[in-house]
């Protein structure tokens, strides 16, 4: 990796933020084109952590469109657009959390997800079953894919919040409840752990 | 830090390294120590590896499908609301 490349990717986490935050103002005040960006957003958020965290694919679409639902709706009565990427990724984490509970009739294998300090647990599918695994395989790689899934829930959602979606320390503080030291921790192990995984990659 | 300080110690500290989040002296120890050490080295290299694929994963777009369904889904939304 280049020098360029570290300071890209060291700079990556803020200018997602600032991003975020100017697109729910931008919406807020009625730009359509902002709203639009904001609403896909949401619903892309939506589908990478139904797919990479929870691991139930099939409940993907719901889960997109509570986010957009609320998302909207969100943006119509804002506060605080600094918050907004936070109460993004809670709000998909709870509707995972609220579409496993009235689900009946659940795939055999399951684990539990541990939330942290005051969270919910969340089940999780086998991820290598399902009608959509061979799509999903084309979309992120299979390797990669089935890698993170393997991974303990604790520590699986910190590294997809922190690599894949771009979240500082504190963001995936806030949003899997623990404190930023224990978010570095669980970290270090998950990209230990995955890089055993993916070693001959 | 150095060749001679085990490498449990340095990898402790590898994520922190990565990340950049450690002081200039640490910094200059884990380097000299991957200059003697080749297993910490490759170590480093590997981590690097898997968080720069985990970070490209980021920026790839959907799939097409759900793509388009999710288009679908804002539009019947500001239409509504229109």
């Amino acid at each position: 990796m280049t020098k360029s490349e570290e300071l890209h990717l060291s700079s990556r986490d803020e200018s997602r933020s600032a991003e975020y935050v100017g697109l729910v103002r931008a919406a807020a005040l009625g730009d359509r084109d902002a709203m639009e960006r904001l609403l896909m957003r949401a619903q892309e958020v939506a589908f990478r952590f139904s797919v990479l965290v929870c691991g139930h694919t099939e409940d993907a679409e719901d889960v997109m469109q509570e986010a957009l639902l609320k998302t909207y709706q969100y943006v119509d009565r804002i506060r605080d657009p600094e918050a907004f990427r936070t109460w993004l990724y809670r709000t998909v984490r709870n509707a995972c959390l609220m579409k496993r509970r009235r689900k009946h009739g659940e795939p055999a294998r399951h684990v539990s997800m541990d939330y942290g300090d005051g969270g919910e647990p969340l089940d999780v599918a086998d991820p290598a079953r399902g009608p959509d695994a061979l799509a999903l395989n084309g979309w992120l790689g299979e390797r990669l894919r089935l890698a993170l899934l393997s991974l303990p829930p604790s520590l699986r959602i910190v590294i997809v919040l922190r690599e894949i979606e771009g979240l500082s320390t504190r963001e995936a503080s806030t949003v899997v409840g623990i404190s930023e030291d224990n978010v570095k921790t669980r970290l270090h192990r998950a990209r230990g752990l995955l890089r055993k995984q993916l070693e001959d990659v | 830090m150095s060749v001679s300080v085990p490498c449990k110690v340095i990898l402790r500290r590898l994520s922190e390294y990565i990340d950049e989040e450690v002081d200039s002296e640490t910094c200059r120890a884990i380097e000299e120590h991957c200059a003697g050490c080749a297993a910490c080295a490759h170590l480093v290299e590997s981590l690097r590896r898997t968080v720069g694929l985990c970070r490209a994963t980021s920026s790839r777009p959907l799939p097409e499908e759900v793509r388009q369904k999710a288009r679908a889904s804002i539009e019947r939304l500001l239409s509504r609301h229109r």
